[in-house]
């Protein structure tokens, strides 16, 4: 071969080799997350059925955990369980929040007349609050810290083990000692 | 017990390949034939081993032995007996184990095949492939060891990915494409050999090419089995998607056809000696490319498995081979000198030239655009995604290229054409092809590309039948044959060629089904309730109700749809959600009315017990089955190329010394 077509293929694989090296580490299935140690978007929303506000700003001191779900997704409602199980673990030391993303409102009262729920679920129109904390896809659930930094965001049903670490990492030494009695 | 077993059946493999590879490699460079015949108990050993460390695991899997690693990742007691057979290459590290065992009896049946011949290649490509052997059995002993023991012995195991055990075809497709990427490690180590002896003879070359056909015809059937997986299984109306790992396996197909065609120009013209070789070279990379984006981790896609730890062991092999590979060809390839050359434009020898750099293109567009996200990531840290788009428009219209040349490439003599000659010779082919689009716009079919594309094919296809059917007449009205005797024979006269042109025929079909599928479908969904009906061009489907079902692994959900067409009596689809054990989320089996004018794919996409509606995603596809039924037809075209003439036989021993009897060269260049 000529030596120039020899140098030529030589760099176009040594970019190759390079490229894929640096293509280590990185989680191809993550979905972006940027929020990650920002202040969580505030929102004063409604809540269903009762029609009561809620404001994430009156819960500063309260860790938070926000769930987002709809009833037209099926993973969503094999995690419902999971939330019912955490908030009868966790629901005295952390505030739940749903919040119902892109279906209507009757669609959601009859889910949760039925399936039932333990914490209030918000309804937020036109999605805004989804677009403000960048939802990609529901299930997601959003774990903010008592100062209302977000700390952690999960894009993926949860069974009770994750979720346990989850809420560990956010409550803190402290807690989780409390929890281990 | 077993994990102990089959790890030292890994290391006895081990053992053999490196012995193997040293001493054939060695003894090969060295110009000594004394070291093969050790060489040769090498790759009956390592085939040995291997076979032994596959059948501990198969063992392992059927009897629930949870004490495995392997078997702790993916068995479980409640999968049915042929998916717990099928999950030995259903993640990774069992993956790799039955690569280990289809590279064995790759090298076997290539130590065997060559009993008495080639010697002077042979230490050098036994080495060579037992190399590639050494790498593999090294992943199966350390990164990716399957045979790690667990401590407690859990009482049972997840399963294996959902994914696989919902079809039927999951039997089939890995195991195929698997033959046709381990089988490229065959020309790999032929055509390392050639260039390190700095000589590539007629007899070697033939061998070469057959070597490559074979896992070529492996690897067409695997890539079409997994489009027709991904259509039956996956429920998103679609059989391509350039994914990553589809694309993985297309490079080397595109690189292995182009030098299936390249090697005709070879053989004839000894031109292009060095790009042959490149074309081998090349393929066997891509294929060790394409198994690292399937299994590092690096790549997002329906296929890949979870991030693990095999990623750098792969990238330093890739990184090792691409130097050997461009070492190589710089320092052996001016050994191989150009007999001839290429003459005239109007010339077989110009369109296959053309063929291959529209092939070469097709690769580096396809590489280019399934790499660009992690370029983009290693520049400027943000992962840029490339779509569909870009790869139709980029391949759509070199693939229509490489369709006209199909037909035009056969019309063209060796050598110099006389252009009168050539232009009578297109007549006819060409008013067929424009009657064909004639009667397209007549119907009403409109687009510029799938015109093209029929047009194109109606072309082809006459020039084909014409080159397949031309001998034979001339047989009938020769020696007053029989039509069917006076086919067979003219056939077997000439094999390669035969069995080249009915390969044609099948890529015709394929071409003509895609576009139509892809140009002329309708689509359609929506959320019905019970008893009401949703419309779909000529069906009427009405939703009559749900149907629950369980099995030991799975449980499922249907929405029956009575389906009528005018004139018709109803027919019953129920398409399903299948609810795995310890799997979240559900996998939809849609079902297929297919018939040789088209599907119907109808698929579930949510339901609602309470409110008593179910939502469906509906699709007409024309033609699409063609796309499959099109595998017999490559099947029996790459089986009569590659079949060995029986005068060929005979005249191999004579190529031993370099010199091949006239005999064969006419077995090699057929009627053509």
């Amino acid at each position: 071969m000529k030596w120039k077509v020899t140098l030529a293929l030589s760099l176009a694989c040594a970019a190759l080799v390079f490229v894929l090296y640096k293509g280590f580490g990185q989680d191809p299935h993550e979905v972006p997350f940027m929020l990650r140690g920002q202040p969580a978007p505030t929102f004063t929303l409604k809540t269903l059925g009762t029609g009561e506000v809620v404001s994430l700003a009156e819960l500063r001191g309260t860790p938070v955990v926000l769930n987002f779900w709809a009833t037209w997704c099926a993973p969503c409602r094999m995690e419902h369980p999971t939330l019912d199980w955490a908030f009868r673990q966790y629901g005295n030391q952390v505030k739940f929040l749903g919040a119902v993303f892109e279906d209507t409102e009757e669609n959601a009262r009859a889910y949760i007349a039925r399936a039932g729920s333990p914490y209030p679920q918000l309804i937020d129109p036109r999605s805004q609050m989804a677009v403000d904390y960048g939802v990609a896809g529901v299930p997601e659930t959003y774990f903010i810290d008592a100062e209302g930094i977000i700390r952690d965001k999960v894009a993926f049903p949860m069974d009770r083990a994750t979720f346990a670490a989850r809420i560990r990492v956010l409550l803190g030494p402290r807690a989780s000692a409390e929890l281990g009695k | 017990m077993s994990s102990n077993l089959g790890y030292s059946a890994v290391l006895g493999a081990l053992a053999c390949a490196i012995f193997g590879a040293v001493v054939g490699i060695g003894s090969g460079i060295a110009r000594r034939e004394s070291g093969l015949p050790w060489v040769r108990r090498a790759a009956v050993g390592f085939f040995g081993f291997m076979l032994l460390a596959n059948l501990i695991m198969v063992y392992a899997l059927l009897s629930h032995d949870f004490s495995v690693q392997y078997v702790a990742h993916v068995g479980s007691r409640a999968t049915p007996t042929v998916y717990t057979v099928v999950s030995l290459w259903s993640a990774l590290e069992g993956s790799i184990l039955f690569w280990g065992i289809i590279l064995g009896s790759y090298v076997l049946a290539f130590a065997l095949s060559q009993k008495d011949e080639h010697n002077r290649y042979m230490s050098l490509a036994l080495g060579t492939m037992l190399g590639v052997g050494v790498f593999f059995a090294f992943l199966i002993a350390g990164p990716a060891n399957p045979f790690g023991k667990v401590s407690p012995v859990p009482p049972d195991g997840p399963g294996p990915n959902p994914l696989l055990q919902n079809h039927i075809l999951m039997v089939v497709h890995p195991p195929m494409l698997y033959l046709g990427y381990v089988g490229m490690t065959i020309p790999f180590g032929i055509a390392v050999a050639a260039l390190l002896r700095g000589e590539l003879g007629e007899a070697w070359t033939t061998t070469l090419r057959r070597w490559t056909l074979i896992p070529w015809m492996f690897l067409s059937i695997g890539i079409i089995l997994g489009s027709w997986w991904a259509y039956a299984v996956l429920g998103w109306g679609g059989y391509w998607a350039w994914d990553p790992v589809e694309n993985a396996s297309f490079l080397p197909w595109l690189t292995a056809t182009a030098f299936i065609h390249s090697t005709m120009v070879h053989e004839r013209k000894k031109v292009l000696k060095l790009w042959t070789l490149s074309l081998v070279l090349g393929t066997f990379l891509l294929t060790i490319l394409g198994t690292f984006m399937t299994r590092s981790g690096v790549f997002n896609s329906v296929h890949s498995f979870t991030q693990s730890d095999i990623g750098p062991t792969f990238l330093v092999f890739i990184g090792m081979l691409l130097v050997f590979s461009i070492t190589l060809l710089a320092t052996r390839g001016q050994l191989l000198i150009p007999e001839g050359a290429i003459r005239s434009p109007l010339s077989r020898e110009t369109a296959i030239l053309v063929n291959n750099l529209l092939f070469v293109g097709i690769t580096f567009t396809v590489l280019l655009g399934t790499l660009f996200p992690l370029v983009t990531e290693a520049i400027r840290g943000v992962r840029v995604s490339v779509g569909e788009p870009y790869f139709n428009k980029m391949a759509l219209p070199a693939a229509v290229a490489v369709l006209f040349l199909m037909g035009v490439g056969p019309v063209l003599p060796w050598g110099t054409g006389s252009p009168r000659v050539v232009r009578q010779q297109l007549i006819v082919p060409t008013s067929i092809g424009l009657g064909v689009i004639g009667l397209c716009l007549a119907f009403g079919l409109r687009g510029f590309l799938p015109i093209l594309t029929f047009g194109l094919a109606g072309f082809v296809t006459t020039i084909t039948l014409r080159e397949l059917l031309l001998p034979a007449k001339v047989r009938i009205l020769e020696h007053k044959e029989a039509p069917w005797t006076a086919l067979v024979r003219s056939a077997s006269k000439s094999r390669r060629r035969f069995g080249g042109y009915v390969v044609h025929l099948g890529v015709v079909f394929i071409f003509v089904a895609v576009a139509a599928s892809s140009s002329f479908g309708t689509h359609t969904s929506g959320t019905v309730g019970l008893g009401k009906s949703i419309q779909i061009g000529k069906y009427n489907l009405k939703f009559v109700g749900f149907q629950n079902g369980a099995e030991p692994h799975r449980r499922w959900k249907a929405a029956t749809l009575e389906m009528t067409t005018e004139g018709s009596s109803p027919q019953l689809m129920a398409p399903r959600m299948n609810f795995f054990e310890r799997s979240t989320d559900p996998i939809g089996t849609p079902v297929v009315r297919s018939t040789p004018t088209g599907d119907l794919y109808v698929s579930l996409l949510a339901f609602s017990e309470e409110e008593r509606t179910a939502t469906f995603n509906l699709w007409i596809f024309p033609m699409v089955g063609w796309i499959w039924w099109s595998i017999p037809i490559l099947v029996l075209g790459a089986l009569i190329a590659i079949w060995p003439g029986r005068r060929a036989k005979v005249a191999l021993p004579s190529a031993v010394s370099g010199v091949d009897s006239p005999d064969l060269v006419k077995v090699n260049r057929g009627a053509a």
